[in-house]
């Protein structure tokens, strides 16, 4: 009776229809099990494999097949058709075991878990089991060697560790860790057979993996230590899986992960873009983003505050703009120069930008346009440009400054400055001519990251946080925007930096991003001092913000004479005013 | 009897002020229109060709911009007509600013909404600023920007649309 029972159990469970398994389970267990320890002689009749001592193992694993495979279905994903080999199916228990891990890799890996953290089951640690030496003992065969090498991925590698907290799902689900695991390096390394001490330092971080979004940053951290530690192949596979996990995503995590995705995969498979489609594109994009998201009118609105104020009184004023693109933010200043009480100064501006790929004088154009608007609101104009590679090209002579009681200085740079940390010594000559033009202000606007640190991994994850961030914000943005191929544009925007960021080195990682403290200390021991952003600056990008970004999630804070504008609690650009340092 | 006495006489007194027509009285016409908000100007321009030609004269606007406002700093009138006037103003940017600051939005007696509060310094010149950015956006960048876009520069118009707050 009693081995009737165990066969109709199992028999419907192989077959894939839900008889309420579970009923019939826990009478099953009340029996005793076979005192002997080979091969269940009824299974050995229908021609499985199986060990009596292993079958309530085996048992329970059907039933989680079972769950698992039910809920695949109603999903309709097409996991089950992956070419997976399946060696040996008369091995019951290896053969639930592959199919279960090879489902445990569709999204619906965290809905069993919870089910089975849940349920309240007996759980043994080795729910799912991918005991270390098993794959080990597997991993030079043939057999169980799935296209992807799955088993790297860090969800198993968190699973078979952390069972205990798979039941407490009171841990918050916090999307964006930025401290690695090193259980994955752990795991990572075993398999890979190379233990890499250093690592073994980085704080551990136990999370609760309920979710494909925090697997999907898993793996991309994972995918980066791999490349860290020079492992390609580890680091394909993972990037592969990443770019499979990025599509089960919607919005700005889908967004974030695809850049990361294809800028790994570039420095993992070494193609880098035409240098020359880099350039040619960069001042339309940079328009997209001046248009959709409020980063940049912040910067200038409250750039142009500064120098507004340093300029009270002149009656002859000179910017110089280290990035002048298409020149947005000149005409807001112009008018705000016209309409001050005593008349607008004359007002010279010298405009400093790449050389276009097609020889174009695009300068001269904008500055064209800037002198049409000045002569509308009555401003007398004057402009110049300059096209350089780099400005560690340039000098304060080439720029004919006028001395200072001729005219009133004003040096400007947007998203400039961290480019020239790509070339040893750049930034402190540059910074040298700054000081030779005598500048009455200079005022600098830098991304809020350290995106240059030396090691690939950290700036991994500082890269990570901050574009996460970044579209995040850009997602609030998208509801109001008539126009979606703005919002696109601007993503390619930052895809382009996030690829700087990631896939190059050296000379051509421009995207040196560094914090506000950097820079800080940058401009201090290269004389200059500190000029505080006032009130007004600080009103006016407050204003500006409640007007353009429906005031949701956007935050301006003032730091130490600095203003900072975020998303949430994470700041992202920073606006900062110097002056030279009085001469004692 | 007496009832049907006094209904006649209400009928001469409407004749006798049906007569008066507005259209003679410019002067008063403005008067009325100066106090109405930019919804009332649209419909009152529907009116006659007469109607229509009074509202678009920017003085209607400007006073609509700045009427809560004390002595307007010197040139910004010319500056305003240059760069497109005081409708093209209120409309691009006077408008959304008020709307996106809520600047004490009051119902009068018919809904309308009609903001009551005083503008500050900073709510005018950011108001400029932004009319000045649009200007250069639109007009001298309009069609260098992807070469032939249809849509206009979007940096203001994202102040057309109403903003999930």
């Amino acid at each position: 009776m009693k081995r009737d029972r165990d066969r109709g159990k199992v028999e419907a469970a192989v077959s894939g229809s839900a008889t309420a398994p579970s009923a019939a389970k826990t009478k099953m267990w009340a029996e005793p099990p076979q005192p002997d320890a080979g091969m269940d002689e009824l299974f050995a009749v229908l021609g499985y494999k199986v060990k009596s001592s292993d079958m309530a193992d085996v048992a329970e694993k059907l039933e989680q097949l079972e769950m698992a495979m039910g809920t695949t279905m109603e999903e309709g994903a097409a996991v089950l058709s992956t070419d997976t080999v399946h060696f040996n199916p008369s091995d019951l228990p290896g053969w639930v075991e592959s199919m279960l891990s090879e489902l445990s890799n569709s999204y619906n890996f965290a809905m069993i878990q919870s089910q089975i953290g849940i349920s309240g089951e007996s759980s043994s640690s080795n729910q799912i089991s991918f005991s270390n030496d098993r794959q080990a003992v597997q991993q030079d065969g043939a057999k169980f060697i799935y296209d992807d090498d799955l088993r790297a991925i860090p969800g198993g590698a968190i699973f078979s560790n952390k069972q205990k907290d798979v039941v407490d799902s009171e841990n918050e689900n916090k999307r964006m860790k930025s401290s690695t695991g090193s259980e994955f390096t752990e795991k990572g390394s075993s398999l890979a057979g190379a233990a890499d001490a250093a690592t073994a330092a980085r704080p551990m971080v136990l999370v609760d993996s309920q979710e494909t979004g925090v697997r999907l940053v898993h793996t991309l951290m994972a995918c980066a230590e791999a490349v860290q530690q020079e492992n390609m192949k580890l680091a394909d596979a993972l990037v592969k899986h990443v770019g499979r996990l990025a599509v089960s995503q919607v919005g700005a995590m889908r967004k974030v992960a695809t850049y990361f995705a294809e800028a790994l995969a570039r420095k993992i498979y070494k193609i880098y873009p035409q240098d020359s489609l880099e350039t040619s594109y960069s001042d339309v994009l940079q328009m997209h983003f001046y248009d959709t998201a409020p980063y940049l009118k912040f910067a200038h609105f409250t750039a142009n505050q500064a120098i507004l104020e340093s300029f009270a009184g002149a009656t002859r004023v000179h910017v110089i703009d280290f990035g002048l693109n298409q020149g947005m933010q000149w005409p807001a200043l112009m008018q705000a120069l016209a309409l001050r009480p005593g008349g607008p100064p004359t007002f010279r501006l010298t405009g400093i930008g790449p050389p276009q790929p097609d020889n174009t004088d695009a300068l001269q154009e904008v500055g064209w346009k800037l002198a049409q608007l000045a002569e509308s609101i009555g401003v007398e104009f004057e402009f110049r440009g300059f096209v350089a590679n780099s400005l560690a090209d340039l000098d304060a002579n080439m720029l004919d400054i006028r001395p200072s009681n001729v005219e009133t200085v004003a040096v400007n740079s947007v998203f400039e400055m961290h480019r020239l940390l790509a070339r040893p010594g750049a930034v402190d000559k540059v910074l040298n001519s700054i000081k030779a033009m005598n500048p009455k202000i200079v005022t600098i606007v830098e991304q809020e990251a350290n995106h240059n640190g030396n090691v690939f991994l950290d700036r991994f994850n500082e890269a990570l946080h901050y574009y996460s961030t970044m579209f995040d914000s850009l997602e609030s943005c998208g509801l109001s925007q008539p126009n979606s191929q703005d919002i696109v544009m601007t993503e390619v925007y930052l895809g382009r930096q996030i690829c700087n960021v990631v896939a190059y080195e050296g000379a051509e990682r421009v995207e040196r991003h560094e914090t506000l403290a950097q820079w800080r200390g940058r401009m201090k021991s290269a004389g200059f001092e500190p000029e505080h952003l006032g009130s007004n600056a600080f009103k006016q990008a407050s204003m500006l913000l409640a007007v353009f970004a429906g005031g949701d999630g956007y935050r301006v804070e003032e730091n130490d004479g600095c203003l900072m504008l975020g998303w949430h609690t994470r700041s992202l650009i920073a606006t900062s005013a110097w002056r030279l340092r009085a001469a004692v | 009897m007496a009832h049907e006495l006094q209904q006649n006489e209400r009928r001469e007194e409407i004749e006798k002020r049906a007569k008066f027509c507005i259209n003679d009285n410019m002067d008063l016409l403005i008067e009325i229109l100066k106090r109405l908000d930019d919804r009332s100007l649209g419909v009152a321009a529907c009116v006659c060709r007469l109607w229509c030609a009074l509202t678009r004269n920017d003085s209607l606007w400007e006073h609509l911009c700045f009427r809560h406002l004390s002595p307007q700093p010197g040139g910004v009138r010319t500056m305003v007509a240059a760069l497109g006037g005081y409708r093209r103003l209120y409309m691009v940017c006077v408008k959304p600013v008020m709307t996106r600051l809520r600047l004490g939005k009051v119902r009068w007696g018919s809904g309308s909404e009609v903001e009551r509060r005083v503008w500050s310094r900073h709510e005018v010149e950011l108001s400029l600023s932004l009319f000045c950015v649009d200007y250069y956006e639109s007009v001298l960048l309009g069609g260098g920007r992807l070469g032939g876009e249809t849509s206009p520069p979007s940096s203001l118009m994202i102040l057309c649309k109403a903003v999930n707050v």
